[in-house]
This record gives structure tokens, C-alpha cells and sequence, in this order.
């Protein structure tokens, strides 16, 4: 309605700006719109102070412009695609800027949100988007003048205490059995997955072997629960026909792929799970494959002078060692406190003496669930 | 710049192959689809947009996933691919040396979604970080092969560790093994071409095990052609200059042993044996035998059943000798002592001379050494086969063995012209004699050739060796006549092959008698003698007068010494005795010989002995005209003991004569015992009142006692012959006699 008064030159209207303090320092990260498309918005973590300024523009400087109060918004929000009418507001507060009154010319309001709680990561995916905003409005009789500005949020962690690897033999009998390890069940998301398949079995000609990295999105709950399965990465890891006795190793570097922490249960309202599923496919295009559930988070990084520094001498030095060691060949080499053995979605069942294999899943698969999508990693921020 | 990796594809990868013309069409598609694409890499990398030029490099990379290619068409397809990917290393080594570091860069090649393309890139990276900063290389080098187990599809994994081999040609770290060296030193170098080898070899003997049963030889032409990858590997390891004999029998040596055994696959063995030897020529010939040594003992530890795989060491080291020509392996030097080593082993392991013989190589080898090293090792394969009574049971196995161990029985051309240890030479050739009785066949007609190959070899032995050689041949011959005798039933020829048989036993002896052997030979005619007439084939009494006459002819030519003379003399007559197979008109002259020649003898005590001797001829003799029956002529015997009593009489010597009386004595007792009654107990009496009136005469002393003893035995017989009657069934009766 204002937009449509300005332009016939009614009325006197106003331009609204969020300048958000440290604009230069601050980092910016990537988010997808709910269109798909990447926007870049400036990056906050939990408990940092949001502050800044709003500057109002007048159309017609000199000109009286009416409003009832001018206030400032700090809103978290998880929007359900498919129930766009309701937005559930995790976190909304407010400042006043000006009390009811009149403008006659620009002006700049200082604002602050000191020490906002921001529990949880902004996050776009199928079918649900949780999001930080800000919103300026102008209010008015008949329409309000607003502004948003979208902020990313990012969830640091520490390194987990318990951080187990996932080993498991499985297979299907008489037919495959394999033991796979993955050093960690939790990753970074800039880790790097180091393991090894070991093939204890084999009576399948295997045409290859890929991981891929699947991300599971439930959102509702009870009869309204969906979920959205995508694959994130699809990465070969074996070419041609082990036999038994063999060992493949595994190392996934994880920076190159849009990943976000895990997460669960987030405000009741939805969660964003990882697994990896290890697929192998023989040589009738039949799917073998076990999915395991890992654990992502996000490292803090470190920002200190002294903290680049040794970062820049790790990557140096450990080239290589970064990687983990790959040792292979011996299959009960173990890495280390994984005496556990366990972990994972199934866990691993022992049954006396018996070691019951966990069974994999085959498919006899011609329509190929591979969505043709690319599977490379996308958009990986290199060099810029 | 966005990083944008080709798409992770899984077009169909039909494991087919084309036929011939389709082959041609792929492998063209293929070449100019690298061809552009390394192109446009090429025009991305000069441009400095480096993720460009690697999307390309990875596209270009992604035909070498094909399964369509024949290897020959890979190979092409292959040696164009790596060929591009060196614009690529020198660009980033030149991008490196500029200092201008993308220091991600081995992380990012591994965002590719194919792991054939991917594992490529991450080699040439990997190398490009080798070249530029060294302190990494050791934990490069072990990630990189490492990585590389990711293909383990055959063809593609040859190609693939093939290209980490070329491209860590010239990085490999060669410095002598100290710990923690953070370049690496040379155990890290063969740690990694080892496990790369290990690894290809597997990729390269699975090929054998894949696809059709049908398309078997199509595999094993693809398979030889493509096992220079695999051998690469042990040329690098050869190049190593730190790899010193040393490091070459540990750990270089096993890790390839270790996969040559494993792999148990024919082609592969073979193949791979060759290569190890190869690929030491540097060496010294005693470290090349040395090693050779291990290969048998692998061979034998691990294929007992194979002989070729011995056989294939032992030609190798033929060869070898040949390379270097090597003629003449001195004794006692440090390669004899090798080789020698070499040697034994088979026979030690096998313990059976005939699989030795096997083994074709082996008398050739033999052959390299000097004198001395070839007779000990021959008289070390004897000593083996009658350790473990070993038979060698063809003539062609008798003709090999003898050949082999021939500076046992001939004289040989580099013999040193000093005489050897008359001992020694004593108990190598008994050694020998021996042997012959394990050239024994148990069909008759097989065993005659192997008498007839081994007089052979045998016969030019000259006359020191002849008398150990010959005898056991000649007896083993006689054995063989009997056994023709005990096929008479199945053999209709039995008798003229006998006879056959004593013709080449008479040749034989005539052998002994031309190298002037006298007693030898005169034993084996009356050997003969007895088995002729114990055969009793047709002509056997032809043959036996023969070989009775030749004895006596041997007895009066040859033999001079006079106790010889005797004892030859004693021994016609008991062989004589012993037969029973002549008429009359033979046996006559014969006995009368005998008699005749043992008055004859010069010595008077030995008359004496002689004639007593004959004595029993007349008694016991069996001729055919007494039917087989012993001819019991007691006058003749009376006459001989008689005679035997007056000669004894004509001794000078008091004691001689005496014993001549009590050995008289007891033929005088064992004639009257067995019923002669021409002899009586009045003679015994008037003997031993002689006896006892001369013995108090003699003078004291062993002699005397010895025979004071025999003179009492001799009475103690008689006295309890005397007090227990009734024991003798013959009804003798010692009534009269006065002791």
C-alpha cells in the first residue's frame, strides 16, 4: 500500500537500514534461501551481543511522517513449509527506538540485544527453516513501514568426551561378510572420516564399493511426522572385485559438503540426522548396504594470532597424519579405546561364542534411488 | 572459484570386451576424448585457474574407468592419459617452485567422486609435495600406497600402481637405514615398492581366476603381457643402491618370496622367479648362488611335489654362469662352498637320488665344478641313496646316476696327477660297491641292462677301481641267473638268457684278470662254478668246467705266493666239492687236478693241509655218475690222509709237525665218524701215542699251547664219545681206542 502511495507521490514514505555494528570484522556464512538460492549473511554465535544501528531515510526530507512508535525485533524462528501460517518463534525481543510521533527528517537509532541466547543453528532444508532475523517497523495507521535483515547463527561445540569408533561386522550370509570401522561416531564438520572395510567374506562379484553420506530430516510429530531423506555425498571408495582377506581404506573429507551439526529434536519441532551408508553393488547392479548413524558438530575455530599460527604448522606438518594413520592389513589392529566395539544405530550383538553377523540390506535395484543429482561436493569455498 | 568436480557417474561398466574392430572404435573415442580434455586442462592451467585444469584432468582421468579395453587398448589409452598428466606436475611444480602454495591441495584432489581419477590426481599431487618439500616423503610415499587399495579391480590397479611406481621413480629414498630418518631411508623405499609389488602381484594372478573358463588362454596371453608391471617393481627394488646383499636377503628377499608362495599361481612363480634373478646381476656369483640357495630351499619348503621349481633355480644359475661365463668352480672357494650348499639341498630334502635325477639341470651343474667338488658331491649322492636305500630300478636312471657320479668311477680329464689317500680312495670306492646292489630292478630283463650299462660305466674304471667295482657286479649277476630260475615256469628263454648272463659275468671276471687281478677273479669263476651248477640250466656243466678250469689256470699262472696258493688251493677244492653237476669225464680230471696240484706245493706243511683237504673230495664229491650221491670212496680218502701223514713226517719243524698230526687227527675222527671203515681206531690210537710222545718236546710257548689245546679239544671229544655210546645213531664205536 505505502509502495503503491510513494508511487503515486502520496504520503511521505521512509527507507529503513540495519547497520549491524562490526560489519567489517564480522564473518559472513552461507545459507540457503527457502528457494535454494545461497545468501550471505553476517554470523553470530550464542550469548554474542547484536547490536548496531537502524538508519531512517525519508523520501521527502522536510516532509512530516506520522507513526505510532518505532521498534526493533530480535526474532528465532522455525518455519514448517507446510504449515506456512504458523511460524513458531523460539526467541522474539524487542526494543523500542522511538515512542509515537512524528519524523521530519533521516534519523539513526542505536540499538542493542546484549548477550542474546541463540540455542540453536539456522538451518534451511526440505521442509522446514529455522531462522534469525531482525525486523525494524515503522508503525503506522494504515500500513507499517518494515525492514528485515537475516543473521546466521552457528552452534560451536567442544570436542566430545566420548568419541568411540563404530566397528561392526556385517553381512549377509553365506554371501558377504565385511567388518567396517570408522575411527570416530562424532565428526567435525571439517573432520575427516578415516577407516577400512576388511572383507571376510566374499561370494559376490562387488563391481564397487561408495559412501555416501545421507542426511535424515524429520519434521512434525505423530501422524503430521515427515521425512526427507537426501544424499549428500556420494563417494567411491572401492573400483573392482576384493577378495577375501582384503582391506580398503576409507578417508572422506567432510569440509567439502553443505553439512550442518547434527540435530535433535530442536524445539520439538524437527531434527536433522547423519548417517553413512556404506553401499556396495555387484556386478547385477544389486545393492548391498548398512547404514550407521555419525554425529556432527561444530569446532569452534580458532580465531587468536597464536591459534593461526599453529594451525598453519599442523597443516604443515601433518599432511598426511591429519588424515589418520591408515593402517591396514592387520584387521585387529585396533586404533585404540574402541574396546567398546559398539556404537552406532545397531550396536553390535555378541551372542556367546556365536558372533551373529548384523545383516546388511540387499536390493535387487534397477531404478537406482541414486537421484541423478551430482554427487561431487558442491560449492566448496576454495582459494576466495 | 567454485570447486566443481565431474559428476560421480555409474554409466553401465559391461565387464565385456569388444570384439576386435570395436576395440579400435573405444580406444579411438577414448584417445580424442583425452585429447580434448587435456586440451582444455592445458588452457585452464595457463590461464592460472588450477581448479579448472583439474575438473579436466579428472574428466580426462575418468576414461581410464572403462571396462571395455582390452589391456593392449588400456595400455595405449593409459601411456596418453599419464602422458598429459605430466603438464599437469610440471605446472604445479613450477607453481610450487614459485612458491605460490595451495597448501589443500592433496586434501581437495580427493573430493573426486571416482576413486580412479581421484587415486591418479592424488598421485601426482603427492609427488609434486615430494619433490617440493622432502620431510614429508616417507609418510607420502606409505599413504599413497596405501590409498591405492581402493582399486582392486585387476587391470585398473596394474595401471594404477603402475603410474605410483614410475612417478616415484627418481623419490625414493635410498640412504642407509638409520632410525627415524624423517626423508626415509631405504627400509621405507622397500616397504613401499614390497607393498606395491605384494599388491600387484595379487591384482595380476586374480586376473587368472576372473571371467570364463573358456577364455582361460586369452587370460594367460593378457596376463603375459602385461607382467613387466609386475616385475617393475623388483627392478626398482634393484636399483636401490643401498640395497646391498644384506638388505636383499632381508627383508627384500622374503617379502618376495612371500608372494611368490602365496600367490600359488603357476605363471606367476615362474615368472617371478625369473625376476628376482634378473635382477641381481650385480652381484657377486657366490651372493647369486647364495641366494639361489634360498630359492630352493623355498621351492622345497613350499612345493615339495615340484620338481621344476628346483629345476628352474638350477637352470637359472646355469645361466648365470653362463652370463658371467663362469666355468670352473674352484674347490674350497667361496662359490663352490655355495653352490655346493645348493647342491645338497634337493638331495638332502628329497633323500631319493631318482627325484634328484629329475631334475635336469643338476649333472650340468655338477658338471661347473672342478674335480674334487664334483667327486665329493657325488660320493655325498651315493652315500644319500644307500642311506635311505634308495633303488634305482632303469637302465636310463643307472646310465644318468653313473654319468653323474662318474669322477667316482672313471678317471677324469682335470684330475691332479698326485696319487689321493690310498684310505680314502679305499672307502669311496667300497662306497661305490655298494651301490651297486641299489641298481636292482625286480623285473630279470630290465636288471640285465642295468648289468650291462653298469659293467659299461664301470669297465673303463682302470684297475684300481675294477676289483671294488666289478665283484658286486658279477655276484649281482649270478643273483639274477637264479632268479631266471625261479621264472623258468613264465620265461620260456630262461636258460639261453642264463646263459647269456654267465658270457657276461666270464667277460667281466676276464676283466679283472687282464687289470692282473688273481684271487678275485679266482673266486668269482668258483662262485660261478657253484651257481652254474646249482642253476642247472642247458650248457651249465660247459660253463662250470669252464669256469672251474679257469680258476686253475688263474691258480697256476698267476697266484705265486705260497700261502696264497694254498688258500686258492682250499678254496677250489671246497667250491669243488660243493658241485654236483659234473659227469664223470669232467669230474675225473678235475678232482685228480686238485689233488695233484696240492701234493704239489711247495711247502711241505701246506702239502700236508692240501692233501687233506682233497681227502674229503673223494669222500663227500658228488659227480652225476654217482647220481647226486656222495661217492664215499674211502680207500681214496684213506690214501690222502696217508699221504697227508707222511709229509708231516718230512717236517723239520717239531711243532709244525705236530699240529699237521693233530689236524690230521681230526680227519681222521671226522672220517671214522661218518663211517669210513678203511679208517680204524687202531690208526687213531697210533696217532695220538705219536701226538703224546712228541708234545712234552716242544718248547713253551703260545704256539705250543695253542696246540696242546687243539689236542685236548680234540681228546675231549673223544672221551665223551666214548662215555655216552649210545648219543652216536651211526652205530660207531670208538671199542679199542686208548686215550
Amino acid at each position: 500500500m505505502s509502495a503503491i502511495m510513494s508511487f503515486f507521490g502520496f504520503g511521505q514514505g521512509a527507507e529503513i537500514d540495519i547497520v549491524l555494528d562490526g560489519t567489517e570484522t564480522r564473518k559472513m556464512a552461507e545459507i540457503k534461501s527457502e528457494d535454494g538460492k545461497k545468501e550471505r549473511h553476517l554470523l553470530y554465535y550464542d550469548g554474542e551481543t547484536v547490536s548496531g544501528k537502524v538508519n531512517v531515510t525519508l523520501k521527502k526530507p522536510g516532509s512530516r511522517l506520522e507513526h505510532q512508535g518505532i521498534k526493533i525485533e530480535f526474532i528465532g524462528q522455525i518455519e514448517l513449509y507446510y504449515d506456512r501460517g504458523n511460524h513458531h518463534e523460539f526467541t522474539s525481543l524487542v526494543k523500542e527506538l522511538a515512542r509515537p510521533g512524528e519524523l521530519t527528517n533521516h534519523v539513526s537509532y542505536p540499538f542493542e540485544f546484549l548477550n542474546v541466547e541463540k540455542p540453536f543453528e539456522s538451518y534451511t532444508g526440505s521442509n522446514v527453516r529455522l531462522r534469525y532475523f531482525l525486523r525494524v517497523t515503522i508503525v503506522r495507521r494504515l500500513s507499517d513501514i518494515v525492514r528485515e535483515v537475516d543473521l546466521v547463527v552457528h552452534t560451536l561445540s567442544s570436542y566430545p568426551e566420548m568419541n568411540n569408533s563404530i566397528k561392526m561386522e556385517v553381512g549377509i550370509e553365506e554371501c558377504l561378510h565385511i567388518e567396517f570401522e570408522y575411527n570416530k561416531s562424532k565428526y567435525h564438520l571439517k573432520d575427516v572420516i578415516v577407516g577400512k572395510i576388511y572383507f571376510l567374506l566374499v561370494r559376490i562379484k562387488i563391481k564397487h564399493m561408495e559412501i555416501a553420506i545421507i542426511r535424515r530430516e524429520t519434521t512434525g510429530s505423530g501422524p503430521n511426522m515427515y521425512t526427507e531423506n537426501e544424499t549428500i555425498a556420494k563417494y567411491e571408495i572401492m573400483d573392482g572385485a576384493p577378495v577375501r582377506g582384503e582391506s580398503i581404506p576409507i578417508r572422506v573429507f567432510l569440509a567439502g559438503y553443505d553439512l550442518t551439526p547434527t540435530m535433535r529434536d530442536i524445539n520439538k519441532k524437527f531434527s536433522v540426522r547423519y548417517f553413512l551408508n556404506l553401499v556396495l553393488m555387484d556386478e547385477e547392479d544389486r545393492r548391498y548396504f548398512k547404514q550407521q548413524e555419525i554425529t556432527l558438530w561444530r569446532k569452534g575455530e580458532k580465531t587468536t594470532r597464536k591459534g593461526i599460527q599453529q594451525q598453519q604448522q599442523q597443516q604443515q606438518q601433518n599432511l598426511t597424519t591429519r588424515f589418520g594413520n591408515i593402517s591396514i592389513g592387520d584387521r585387529n589392529s585396533s586404533n585404540g579405546g574402541n574396546d567398546g566395539r559398539s556404537s552406532g544405530e545397531d550396536g553390535e550383538k555378541e551372542d556367546g561364542r556365536e558372533k551373529q553377523v548384523n545383516p546388511m540390506t540387499r536390493e535387487d535395484e534397477e531404478s537406482g534411488s541414486e537421484e541423478g543429482g551430482g554427487f561431487g561436493p558442491k560449492g566448496v569455498p576454495a582459494g576466495e | 572459484m567454485i570447486f566443481n568436480w565431474s559428476k560421480y557417474s555409474f554409466k553401465p561398466m559391461t565387464p565385456q570386451l569388444s570384439p576386435v574392430d570395436e576395440q579400435d572404435k573405444l580406444l579411438d573415442e577414448a584417445l580424442s576424448l583425452v585429447k580434448s580434455q587435456a586440451f582444455q586442462m592445458k588452457r585452464q592451467l595457463d590461464k592460472g585457474r588450477l581448479m579448472d585444469g583439474l575438473k579436466h584432468a579428472s574428466t580426462m582421468l575418468g576414461e581410464l574407468r572403462t571396462s571395455l579395453l582390452s589391456p593392449k587398448s588400456y595400455y595405449e589409452l593409459y601411456m596418453a592419459i599419464t602422458d598429459e598428466l605430466r603438464h599437469l606436475e610440471l605446472y604445479l611444480l613450477d607453481e610450487f617452485q614459485k612458491g605460490r602454495k595451495v597448501a589443500d591441495l592433496y586434501e581437495l584432489v580427493q573430493y573426486a567422486g571416482n576413486i580412479v581419477p581421484r587415486l591418479y590426481l592424488l598421485i601426482t599431487v603427492g609427488l609434486v609435495y615430494i619433490k617440493t618439500n622432502m620431510s614429508q616423503k616417507r609418510d607420502l610415499l606409505r599413504d599413497l600406497v596405501e590409498m591405492c587399495r581402493g582399486v582392486q579391480h585387476p587391470l585398473r590397479g596394474l595401471f594404477l600402481r603402475n603410474y605410483l611406481l614410475q612417478c616415484t621413480r627418481d623419490v625414493l629414498p635410498d640412504i642407509p637405514d638409520t632410525p627415524d630418518h624423517p626423508d626415509g631411508t631405504v627400509r621405507d623405499s622397500i616397504d613401499f615398492v614390497l607393498m606395491n609389488f605384494a599388491e600387484m602381484n595379487k591384482l595380476w594372478v586374480r586376473m587368472q581366476h576372473q571371467g570364463h573358463s573358456r577364455d582361460r588362454e586369452r587370460r594367460e596371453r593378457e596376463r603375459e603381457e602385461l607382467r613387466i608391471l609386475v616385475g617393475t617393481n623388483l627392478v626398482r627394488l634393484s636399483q636401490l643402491e643401498c640395497v646391498n646383499l644384506e638388505k636383499y636377503r632381508k627383508p627384500v628377499l622374503p617379502g618376495i618370496l612371500e608372494q611368490v608362495v602365496s600367490c600359488r599361481d603357476a605363471i606367476a612363480q615362474e615368472y617371478l622367479m625369473e625376476c628376482i634373478i634378473q635382477t641381481r646381476q650385480d652381484m657377486a656369483v657366490e651372493d647369486v648362488v647364495s641366494l639361489q640357495v634360498s630359492l630352493v630351499n623355498l621351492a622345497l619348503k613350499c612345493y615339495a611335489e615340484k620338481v621344476e621349481y628346483v629345476d628352474k633355480v638350477l637352470h637359472s644359475t646355469l645361466s648365470i654362469f653362463e652370463r658371467l661365463n663362469f666355468q670352473r668352480v674352484e674347490y674350497n672357494s667361496a662359490v663352490s662352498r655355495e653352490l655346493t650348499k645348493l647342491m645338497k639341498i634337493p638331495i638332502d630334502s628329497y633323500n631319493d637320488l631318482l627325484t634328484v635325477l629329475q631334475l635336469e639341470n643338476y649333472a650340468t651343474l655338477l658338471g661347473h665344478f672342478d674335480y674334487r667338488g664334483r667327486k665329493t658331491l657325488a660320493a655325498y649322492l651315493v652315500a644319500n641313496a644307500l642311506e635311505n636305500e634308495t633303488l634305482v630300478t632303469t637302465h636310463d636312471q643307472v646310465d644318468a646316476v653313473l654319468t653323474m657320479i662318474s669322477p667316482l668311477i672313471e678317471d677324469q680329464k682335470d684330475q691332479p696327477s698326485e696319487e689321493e689317500d690310498p684310505e680314502d680312495f679305499a672307502e669311496e670306492q667300497s662306497l661305490l660297491g655298494r651301490f651297486i646292489h641299489h641298481l636292482h630292478s625286480e623285473d630279470a630283463d630290465q636288471q640285465y641292462q642295468i648289468l650291462n650299462i653298469a659293467r659299461k660305466h664301470f669297465g673303463g674304471g682302470g684297475s684300481r677301481r675294477l676289483k671294488y667295482t666289478l665283484a658286486p657286479i658279477v655276484f649281482q649277476a649270478y643273483q639274477l641267473a637264479f632268479k631266471y630260475k625261479s621264472l623258468k615256469d613264465e620265461d620260456e628263454l630262461w636258460e639261453k638268457k642264463c646263459e647269456k648272463i654267465f658270457h657276461f659275468v666270464r667277460q667281466t671276471i676276464m676283466a679283472l684278470v687282464k687289470a692282473d687281478l688273481a684271487e678275485l677273479p679266482l673266486r668269482l669263476f668258483l662262485q660261478g662254478a657253484l651257481a652254474a651248477g646249482q642253476i642247472g640250466f642247458e650248457n651249465h656243466e660247459t660253463v662250470a668246467y669252464d669256469f672251474m678250469s679257469e680258476a686253475f689256470s688263474l691258480y697256476e699262472d698267476e697266484i705265486s705266493d705260497s700261502r696264497a696258493q694254498l688258500a686258492a688251493i682250499t678254496l677250489v677244492t671246497g667250491a669243488f666239492e660243493a658241485t654236483s653237476c659234473f659227469s664223470e669225464e669232467n669230474h675225473e680230471p678235475l678232482r685228480t687236478q686238485c689233488a695233484l696240484a696240492a701234493s704239489k706245493l711247495l711247502k711241505k706243511p701246506d702239502q700236508c693241509r692240501g692233501v687233506a683237504a682233497c681227502a674229503h673230495l673223494f669222500w663227500s664229491g658228488k659227480s652225476l655218475a654217482t647220481k647226486g650221491e656222495e661217492m664215499r670212496d674211502g680207500k681214496r680218502v684213506l690214501e690222502c690222509l696217508k699221504k697227508g701223514g707222511r709229509i708231516a713226517s718230512q717236517c723239520m719243524d717239531p711243532s709244525v709237525q705236530v699240529q699237521l698230526f693233530v689236524e690230521l687227527l681230526n680227519h681222521y675222527i671226522y672220517f671214522y665218524e661218518k663211517g669210513n671203515d678203511q679208517v680204524t681206531v687202531g690208526m687213531l690210537n697210533q696217532l695220538i701215542a705219536r701226538i703224546r710222545e712228541q708234545l712234552p718236546n716242544l718248547e713253551a710257548g703260545d704256539e705250543t699251547e695253542q696246540i696242546n689245546k687243539h689236542f685236548s679239544n680234540t681228546l675231549d671229544h673223544l672221551r665223551s664219545r666214548m662215555e655216552y655210546p649210545e648219543a652216536d645213531e651211526e652205530g660207531i664205536s670208538y671199542e679199542g681206542l686208548v686215550l
